[in-house]
């Protein structure tokens, strides 16, 4: 059965402050009150990675947020959706270029969607997340990391060889199954 | 009658045999002999399914004197030498006072041993369970730091304890029963010493002063009986029901909540622990404590309405306030030994319940409590040996470890609570008879506040293990051996318990159903846990994102060192109430 | 008919859930979300990745669900009410013992709330259990059903079961064990997708255990049920509404204290004719 037209509605929200000044997560806030009412969509703010579908991140990734951010972004199950929300998320905004701060979180995560303003408004965040709704119905289950297509180097009398570190993928396009034997977590899992 | 001579004879030659052999091969093989001809003969003892009765040779009696005096000088000696002041008084008074029995001359007793239902269920549960813990016991003593002799010393004393305990349950005369008790009493002396230690000392000389408040009270027992009706039959106590018997039995009954470690006198109990493992579960399973509830439901026809209510109360008192107690304790066998004073608390409330169910009800809690204390000791010892587990808060990664110990565990702890295990559907059918008996007292409301209250705050505190025991991460197995005779005697725990649900069926109208159902719940677990769920990913639990390893530890909900005093108080005062009714 | 209504008791059990989720939206003034919400959770979380900590919290998990559903059935059938409430009590167990199987934080201290909770409403509905005992002198759910509506001589063991069913359904003032965004959904918090959707599926199982407790109180009377029963679910949605959460101590001492008494009062009553 085909469920992927049902991920549109019923969106669940984890919501990351990665730094921000806090702007944005008032209007996140606002858009969640009764005025705008983003329970009819069936949105739900969990709050918890493990059963998010949309990562909405706000802030410019400071040092410290930075596994974090990661961290959290891996404990989601795919399919999922990564909202950069607000100025100073999709490229530093105010923040840009100051010594503790990455310029965006797209140096670590892949972003879907960008909601620019600072302190971006509840309109455009409803707008967003119903972008990235239409995003995340293409999706694939699959991992959408490029980290799958690598396999690790391997280390031998002390040489390290990477030239084997492009996996190969069926010819008749993206085939998930044949990958999976091969990736390093595959390997990893089977180990144990 | 030849089954029983048995029963009582064979551990005792047991034991002498097991004392002189060197070999270790040879002894437990003989051990193993023994304890498997005890489980045949208590197996056929209760097929068989008569009442026995019969009178001891009159020259026994004559060497049980001799015994008891010489019992009575031993505890003098002990307690002048360890300077314990209330050892020697007590040990004093109870000479004085057994020589004034002894004096006296009561009518021939018809019979000593007599042997019927209730007794032959407590031979089973004390040779069986007895049994496998003795087996358990020889592994677990190799690998104490001691001598030769003092190793197979210990597993001799196991069997002595054993034939004591088929004495104490099948005689019939106060006289025997007195010295069956003040036995059991030296035995857990001898044992709780069995370190020698500073602390095992202490604590060995604190049981041994608050058990012989329990003989004082059986010879007090035995003089009222022996003035009013010059008898020192059990039976024949129980049927004069007139006011001197009614005394006499009240009398009993305060042994009994000596030997059960009830709410002022669970500190013996409790300090048992310093003792080897296999000690503590002897205590706590098939024998010493299991005396209380047995003392209970044979008096319980001769109470009196008042008695009866007093003993319900306080009974299910101690179950709850023993329950909470238990909560603040950090040590696993206290935990244990905690909950053993709450639930005999429980089988002494049932027990002195004015019906017809309630003989069956303790007799299943009895035995029950009997397996699943059993299996959750030989644990502890295997946490202790194998781990060096003793305290909560040192139980890091078992489940990586020994799945196989954490699934005993919690099987342990189920089968005291969940259906379709034996102990639950004891208490279960506790509830329905304390509720079919409010129109009779509005006090059975308060016992079965007691009784339910009690019984989640039990449920608190196993889980108040498991959470240390279950919690695992993803991978990381590191699996450690476990000695086999430490698994086999587990498993043979595991296996009475699995027979007791199916033994359960038909019991009170329990269907089929009821038990098969919540059986395929709880043991499919184990089972699917063979399957890996492979296709799915790891993941790491979820930190807020953090990267650190997050400590797990249990809760305390300690008791404030005040509300533990009060607790003693209102069971002093309701052990009083029961002196008092005896009195009236 | 029975089986029949026990295969579709999580289903309604959701439907109740997309009711309750609109008439609360609309005490707020809102829109809220459609009827069929729960069920296009459910088909979503089917559609995602699973992961999982370790193979037994999962199961245990598995385990809640399907032992909820039995209790269900249990009463559907109309069995011993004692029993029913001791697998209900294995149900939660299973639940608890899931949240206590990860090294997870926020899953031992929904675990632990759990069981804090099960020491506020355990008793009580034993006793509620005796309350029926005491009047009709069996424990047949059966044949409560065929006789008369109880509630005018056991509405204070009726009051009792009022605090137990917050309790159950987690809602506010006695939500303290779910408590969302303070503990991150306490016990569920590790579970993800296909396995997340047991518990959540358990959800509404508790909404079909704890109103067909309540449709006891109504003997044979099918009015009176529907009566019962919608009153008693708006009255949760506006209680829910209008308190905040309370700590767990204050839950316990709340729904003991008063539970208590109004049970043993009731008790009293019953067995002596007051
Ligand atoms: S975009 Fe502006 S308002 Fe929003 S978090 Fe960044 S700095 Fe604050």
């Amino acid at each position: 059965m085909d469920f992927s037209r049902y991920r549109k509605r019923s969106p669940w929200i984890l919501h990351y402050n990665a730094g921000s000044c806090n702007g944005c997560d008032i209007e996140i806030l606002a858009a969640l009150s009764p005025r705008y009412d983003l329970e009819r969509f069936g949105v739900l703010n969990s709050g918890n990675p493990k059963q998010s579908d949309i990562f909405l991140v706000t802030g410019p990734v400071t040092y410290r947020s930075r596994e974090r951010l990661v961290e959290l972004y891996n404990q989601m199950p795919e399919p999922k959706v990564v909202i950069a929300l607000g100025s100073c998320t999709c490229t530093g905004g105010v923040f840009r270029g100051m010594y503790n701060v990455e310029d965006g979180i797209d140096r670590y995560i892949p972003v879907d969607v960008y909601i620019p303003g600072c302190a971006a408004s509840p309109e455009l965040i409803i707008d967003g997340v119903v972008q990235a709704l239409d995003i995340l119905e293409k999706k694939t289950k699959e991992r959408e990391n490029a980290k799958r297509l690598y396999s690790e180097p391997t280390t031998e009398n002390g040489i390290t060889d990477r030239s084997n570190s492009a996996q190969k993928i069926g010819t008749g396009g993206f085939s998930p199954e044949e990958m999976k034997p091969n990736s390093p977590e595959r390997r990893e899992n089977e180990e144990d | 009658m030849s089954l029983i001579a048995l029963l009582l004879t064979l551990p005792l030659a047991g034991a002498a045999i097991i004392l002189l052999v060197r070999a270790v091969r040879v002894r437990d093989l003989l051990a193993f002999l023994t304890v498997v001809i005890l489980v045949a003969l208590s197996i056929a003892q209760y097929t068989g399914g008569m009442t026995v009765r019969f009178a001891l040779p009159h020259s026994l009696h004559t060497i049980f004197m001799a015994a008891d005096i010489l019992l009575l000088l031993f505890f003098l000696w002990r307690g002048m030498h360890e300077e314990s002041r209330p050892v020697a008084l007590l040990a004093l008074l109870q000479l004085l006072l057994y020589l004034y029995v002894s004096g006296t001359d009561p009518q021939a007793h018809p019979f000593d041993i007599e042997v019927g239902y209730i007794s032959r269920i407590m031979l089973l549960v004390i040779n069986i369970v007895g049994g496998i813990i003795i087996l358990y016991a020889l592994e677990y003593i190799e690998s104490e730091e001691m001598e030769r002799m003092k190793k197979n010393g210990f597993i001799a004393l196991l069997f002595f304890f054993l034939s004591v305990m088929n004495l104490i349950v099948t005689t019939d005369n106060l006289e025997i029963f007195f010295l069956a008790f003040e036995l059991t009493t030296l035995l857990s002396y001898l044992l709780i010493r069995y370190r020698g230690d500073e602390l095992a000392r202490a604590n060995a000389i604190r049981a041994l002063w608050m058990n012989q408040i329990g003989g004082v009270a059986i010879l007090a027992a035995m003089i009222i009986s022996v003035k009013s009706y010059h008898t020192l039959s059990f039976d024949a106590l129980l049927t004069f029901g007139s006011s001197w018997g009614v005394a006499a039995i009240a009398v009993l009954i305060i042994a009994a909540f000596v030997k059960g470690a009830s709410l002022p006198f669970e500190k013996w109990l409790l300090g048992a622990m310093v003792a080897p493992t296999p000690v503590s579960a002897i205590l706590h399973s098939a024998t010493m404590v299991k005396i209380a509830p047995y003392i209970i439901l044979k008096l319980a026809p001769a109470f009196t309405p008042f008695l009866s209510h007093t003993v319900t109360l306080f009974g299910s008192f101690v179950f709850m306030t023993a329950s909470v107690m238990a909560l603040g304790r950090d040590y696993f066998k206290e935990i244990l030994g905690l909950s053993t004073v709450a639930l005999l608390g429980l089988m002494m409330a049932m027990a002195a319940i004015d019906a017809t169910e309630s003989v069956q009800i303790v007799l299943v809690l009895i035995v029950f409590h009997a397996i699943s204390k059993a299996l959750l000791f030989l644990q502890a010892g295997i946490l202790e040996k194998s781990f060096h587990f003793k305290y909560l808060s040192d139980f890091e990664y078992l489940y990586e470890r020994s799945p196989m110990s954490v699934w005993m565990i919690v099987i342990g702890f189920a089968s005291l609570t969940l259906p379709p295990f034996g102990a639950f559907w004891g208490k279960f059918f506790s509830l329905e008879l304390l509720i079919s008996m409010i129109s009779q007292s509005p006090l059975y409301i308060l016992v079965l506040v007691f009784i339910t209250l009690g019984s989640v705050f039990l449920t608190l505190l196993y889980f108040k293990v498991l959470t240390r025991v279950l919690s695992h991460s993803t991978g990381k197995t590191e699996k450690v051996a476990i000695p086999a005779l430490f698994r086999y005697s587990s498993y043979a725990l595991f296996g009475l318990l699995t027979v007791g649900i199916l033994l359960m069926s038909g019991w009170n109208g329990v269907g089929v159903f009821e038990l098969l159902l919540p059986a395929l719940l709880i043991f499919v677990i184990p089972l699917l846990l063979r399957w890996q769920l492979r296709s799915s990913e790891r993941v790491g639990e979820y930190r807020c994102g953090e990267k650190d390893e997050a400590e797990i530890g249990a809760y305390y909900f300690a008791l404030p060192e005040a509300q533990v005093r009060r607790a003693h108080y209102a069971a002093a005062a309701l052990i009083a109430l029961v002196l008092l009714g005896g009195m009236l | 008919m029975n089986t029949v209504w026990i295969i579709l008791a999580p289903l309604i059990g959701g439907l109740l859930y997309g009711v309750e989720r609109i008439v609360r939206a609309r005490m707020q003034g809102r829109k809220g979300p459609p009827l069929l919400q729960p069920f296009y959770d459910m088909f979503k979380l089917l559609d995602k990745r699973p992961l999982l900590v370790n193979p037994a919290h999962v199961l245990l998990g598995i385990m809640h669900f399907i032992t909820l559903w039995i209790a269900v059935g249990l009463i559907i059938t109309g069995t011993n009410l004692l029993f029913v409430i001791f697998v209900h009590l294995l149900a939660s167990i299973f639940l608890v013992a899931s949240g206590f199987s990860v090294r997870s934080v926020y899953s031992h201290i929904g675990a632990n709330r759990e069981l804090l909770t099960m020491v506020a409403y355990e008793p009580l509905l034993i006793l509620i259990a005796a309350g029926f005992y005491l009047k009709n002198g069996y424990f047949s759910i059966e044949l409560i059903h065929e006789g008369e509506p109880l509630l005018g001589s056991l509405w204070m063991l009726f009051g009792a079961l009022l605090l137990v069913i917050p309790i159950k359904l987690k809602k506010s003032p006695f939500d303290a064990a779910e408590a969302h965004q303070e503990i991150v959904g306490g016990v569920e918090v590790e579970y993800s997708g296909v396995y997340f959707e047991f518990l959540y599926m358990a959800k509404w199982l508790e909404y079909i255990f704890v109103y067909l407790l309540v449709i006891l109180f109504a003997g044979n009377s099918v009015m009176m049920a529907i009566v019962l029963v919608s009153s008693v679910f708006l009255l949760v949605n506006l209680v829910d509404n209008a308190t905040a959460r309370v700590r767990i101590p204050h839950l316990i001492a709340i729904t003991l204290g008063i539970g208590l008494t109004l049970s043993i009062l009731n008790l009293i009553g019953v067995g002596y004719g007051l």
